[in-house]
């Protein structure tokens, strides 16, 4: 029993704390990949869903085909912007969640007896 | 003695207290810290704060132990090199301190485990036959372990899983490989279990896979008319979760990654039907969708298109260019799709469900506006090549190479893991074994693993009591192919036994020629024989009319089933070097050719008349087919004749026989002789001889044999006339004279049927004719009744 007592606290402060502290980059990776971080970076400025006009031959159809794919690159930059500031917000979450994680954890077997004791005292 | 596995180690100790907590404790656990929680919360708020400190201690005495079992426990990650510390959680919880260490005990503790169970399910064992056989001698269990070790660094497992400890007893037990050699298991095929399970084990957890996420597609356009008429695999991948293993980075598919990474407008996927052409795009498209490329196609989607659903849309032709354009059109906009036209022959083609769309690919293409990959059969290729020499030169190849046979056997098992879960069967490993091995030698026109694969799907139909073994297999490839392919049934293997019996109730005597070639099929039957050659080939040798046909005849009818089942050819028309392309030619200027019937007809008597008359290339061709089973007709097919019997038939040295039996000779005291005479004057190369199986020596008939084929000719009238419900005989007189009219020392039994006909027959038909012989009669003729 002591030995497995022992093997729980080297266990707790040991691997078990670097896993917590391992599981830091993958769950943001995980929230990168879920919001398409890397894709929309790249595409920033990309027409939404490559919905363009093709310039004719007049300088006229010419300004309006700018016009037209200027705006499409406007709708793209702004709905992408959006879903970028959207995964910006829960990476940090997600980050001040693991941060707080890593802190907690030593003190939670520390907190058993603490609780017992404060409890039984107040 | 020190015992093998150290079971005092803290790691032991935690495996047995993983196995004591258990699922259900881990949920225990969770639930009454959830609760505690709750109500720490509710009363905490209500009562103060003492209730809230000491029931959070309390949630918290729940959590922490619930979060070990989770993150550590269960999984027990390896600590060392040694067997206590890579021993999987599931064998350490299994095993007690203090246990006798031999593979008995082990085997006991470990043989629910279900990981066991599978080696049993698949070797079709019982857990007691293994107890049975497993020695309760402690030294062997090291040698049980070291194979387990072996199986986990093969399958580059930092784990010892219980499976490959099972592999291991099984593998070291002399006991266990006596038993499993009776029932045909080899140990390469428990290996192969054990590889098998470790991929399941070893590869599945903790294999995350990403499609892209939420803006994946933003930067590319719709593709609405692509939808419609093609099918997205790559969408399909990631909402059903398809995975394709090793297959995705195959040879072949990261050929075609390369070659498009390299620019390639279009790529000609080349490869026999099921050698798995669209199974690798399939895995390119998982590892597209994955993201795993390159960034030039990272996200790239394949959309199969089907010329069946284009025309289908398409009034007239112009409506296929249009449509055809549209979709490239489409794609290229769109900028993420990569086109797979799957039997690409179809839109090279006319006729049915086909279309010629070359120039219009070949102006997509050009336009390198959009990938593409078309799959095509290696002929197809050179089809397109010679037809469209413009489009073809585009085309970056990729030739697909069949798998190697333990390729062909991980697919299967993978496919055998699939198809158990889909139709709620269990799949011996015997039958993989027996779908791997009659595919091979049955299906010439696929390539594998598809041949096997689909070998294997019809075997579920077979199956006894929801269990493929390798009899369903058997049954399936009977069915389908028409073959014998399984060991003789107790009624067949009787037939098998009697054949002599069977063959003498259609002919007369030969009895050494019948005996010879009955020993040659029972060794074929039982497998004995060299499954890369024929089953059996014969040189019957003898005068004309003395029943060299006739057995031909009756082995097509006792061994294939019918006197139908016989290819023959009068190899007196062959007697030209040109007339090799006849006997081989595809079908395309030859109708009927050696090469097409058989391939009709691949269970069947092959039987080559008059044999010395033929050209001598043919009878080196013949030397070909009888060396190796095979031969390649003229479109360069290989066309497989090791389901065949092959009998050829000479009358050279007729003389010869006919002079020595009338000397009072034995067959067999001049068969050796005489084979000399045959060499000697130059009417047979002795490459030739040696070739066959057997010379069959067919002596002349005596009379008192012509009397019992002429009786055998009036059976099969009998048998003719029983539709009229009239029965004829002959006296013996009127026997006789049929004989000594019908003999010739010459012609044999041959000019007999011809007497018969105009004699018995010609009598017959006018005493109907006249109403002399009615229903119910039964006709006698005697002698002076013949008129001959």
């Amino acid at each position: 029993m002591a030995m497995l007592i022992l093997s729980f606290f080297s266990w707790w402060y040991g691997r078990g704390w670097q896993q917590v502290a391992r599981g830091f980059g993958p769950r943001l990776r995980g929230v990168m990949n879920a919001f398409s971080v890397r894709q929309l970076l790249r595409t920033l400025f990309a027409p939404w869903r490559r919905i363009i006009t093709y310039p004719g031959a007049s300088l006229e159809d010419r300004f309006r085909a700018w016009g037209d794919n200027l705006f499409s690159r406007v709708i793209g930059l702004v709905v992408r912007l959006f879903v970028l500031f959207a995964a910006a917000v829960t990476l940090a979450l997600v980050a001040l969640l693991n941060a707080a994680e890593l802190v907690i954890w030593p003190l939670l077997p520390v907190a058993i007896p603490g609780c017992i004791v404060a409890g039984l005292i107040i | 003695m020190s015992e093998l596995i150290d079971l005092g180690t803290a790691r032991a100790g935690q495996a047995r207290l993983s196995k004591a907590i258990g699922r259900t404790g881990y949920r225990i656990l969770m639930v009454s810290g959830s609760m505690a929680a709750a109500a720490a919360v509710a009363l905490g708020l209500t009562s103060g704060p003492r209730y809230l400190l000491l029931l959070a201690a309390l949630a918290l005495v729940c959590y922490l132990p619930a979060v070990w079992w989770k993150r550590q426990l269960a999984v027990l990650p390896p600590t060392g090199n040694d067997l206590s510390g890579r021993l999987s959680v599931d064998v350490l919880a299994r095993l007690k301190p203090g246990m006798i260490q031999q593979p008995q005990s082990v085997w006991a503790a470990l043989s629910d485990h279900w990981q066991a169970v599978f080696f049993l399910n698949h070797l079709l064992i019982t857990k007691e036959v293994v107890a049975g056989q497993l020695s309760a001698e402690p030294a062997e269990l090291g040698q049980a372990l070291q194979f387990a070790i072996q199986l986990a660094d093969q399958n580059k497992s930092p784990i010892i899983e219980l499976g490959f400890v099972v592999a291991g007893l099984l593998l070291a037990s002399p006991g266990m490989k006596q038993t499993l050699t009776q029932l045909k298991i080899q140990a390469g095929d428990v290996e192969a279990l054990a590889n098998w399970l470790g991929r399941n084990v070893v590869e599945t957890p903790g294999t995350e896979h990403h499609y892209g996420g939420i803006g994946r597609d933003w930067a590319f356009g719709y593709t609405p008319l692509l939808d419609r008429f093609g099918h997205n695999l790559s969408l399909g991948i990631a909402e059903h979760g398809a995975h394709f293993g090793w297959v995705a980075n195959s040879d072949g598919v990261l050929a075609i990654e390369a070659a498009f990474d390299n620019h390639a407008s279009a790529v000609a996927l080349i490869g026999p039907d099921g050698i798995g052409k669209s199974t690798s795009v399939q895995a390119l498209a998982e590892r597209l969708i994955e993201g795993e490329t390159g960034p030039t196609l990272a996200y790239h989607q394949v959309i199969a298109l089907n010329a069946t659903d284009i025309t289908a849309n398409a009034k007239q032709a112009r409506d296929l260019e249009q449509i055809m354009l549209s979709l490239a059109n489409e794609a290229a906009h769109a900028g993420h799709v990569i086109l797979f036209f799957d039997d690409a022959q179809m839109f090279f083609n006319e006729g049915p469900g086909a279309f010629d769309a070359s120039q219009i690919l070949l102006s997509i293409i050009q336009a390198k506006s959009v990938p593409i990959i078309l799959a095509m059969s290696p002929d197809d290729h050179q089809r397109l090549k010679a037809k469209n020499h413009s489009l073809a030169g585009l085309l970056t190849p990729v030739m697909l190479q069949e798998l190697p046979e333990g390729g062909v056997m991980r697919v299967l098992e993978d496919t055998a893991a699939g198809l158990e879960n889909r139709h709620h069967v269990l799949i011996a490993y015997e039958a993989l074994r027996e779908a791997y091995r009659l595919s091979g030698r049955y299906e010439q026109d696929e390539a594998y693993p598809g041949k096997a694969i689909k070998l294997l799907e019809q075997a579920i139909t077979h199956s006894d009591n929801s269990l493929v073994n390798a009899a369903s297999v058997q049954q399936a490839i009977e069915q389908t192919r028409g073959v014998k392919a399984g060991n003789a049934a107790p009624v067949e293997a009787d037939a098998l036994l009697h054949l002599e019996d069977n063959i003498h109730r259609r002919m007369i005597n030969q009895a050494h020629a019948v005996k010879v070639v009955a020993n040659a099929l029972r060794r074929a039957r039982a497998g004995v024989a060299n499954p890369r050659r024929p089953i059996g080939s014969f040189l019957f040798l003898g005068p004309t009319g003395v029943g060299k046909t006739e057995l031909a005849k009756s082995i097509a009818a006792t061994y294939f089933g019918a006197e139908s089942n016989m290819v023959r050819l009068d190899m007196s028309e062959y007697q030209q070097a040109e007339d090799v392309s006849r006997l081989l030619s595809d079908g395309q200027q030859e109708s009927k050719s050696l090469i097409m019937s058989v391939r009709e007809q691949p269970f069947s008597v092959v039987l080559l008349d008059e044999i010395e008359k033929a050209h001598p290339n043919i009878l080196n061709l013949l030397l070909q087919l009888l060396d190796e089973g095979q031969l390649t007709d003229t479109g360069g097919k290989t066309v497989s004749f090791k389901d065949c019997i092959i009998i050829s038939t000479s009358n050279a040295g007729a003389n010869t026989i006919r002079e020595r039996v009338g000397k009072g000779e034995s067959l067999e005291s001049f068969q050796a002789e005489f084979t000399d005479e045959l060499i000697n004057s130059g009417q047979f190369k002795p490459e030739l001889l040696n070739r066959f199986d057997e010379m069959v020596l067919f002596r002349p008939l005596q009379p008192d044999e012509l009397v019992q084929v002429v009786q055998l000719m009036v059976a099969e009238v009998n048998e003719t006339l029983a539709n009229q419900n009239i029965a004829l005989e002959l006296t013996p007189a009127a026997i006789q004279k049929i004989v000594e009219q019908g003999n010739d020392p010459r012609l044999g039994a041959r000019p007999m049927r011809r007497v018969l006909q105009r004699a018995v027959e010609d009598t017959v038909a006018q005493k109907i004719l006249k109403g002399e012989a009615k229903p119910g009669d039964k006709l006698t003729l005697d002698a002076p009744d013949l008129v001959i």
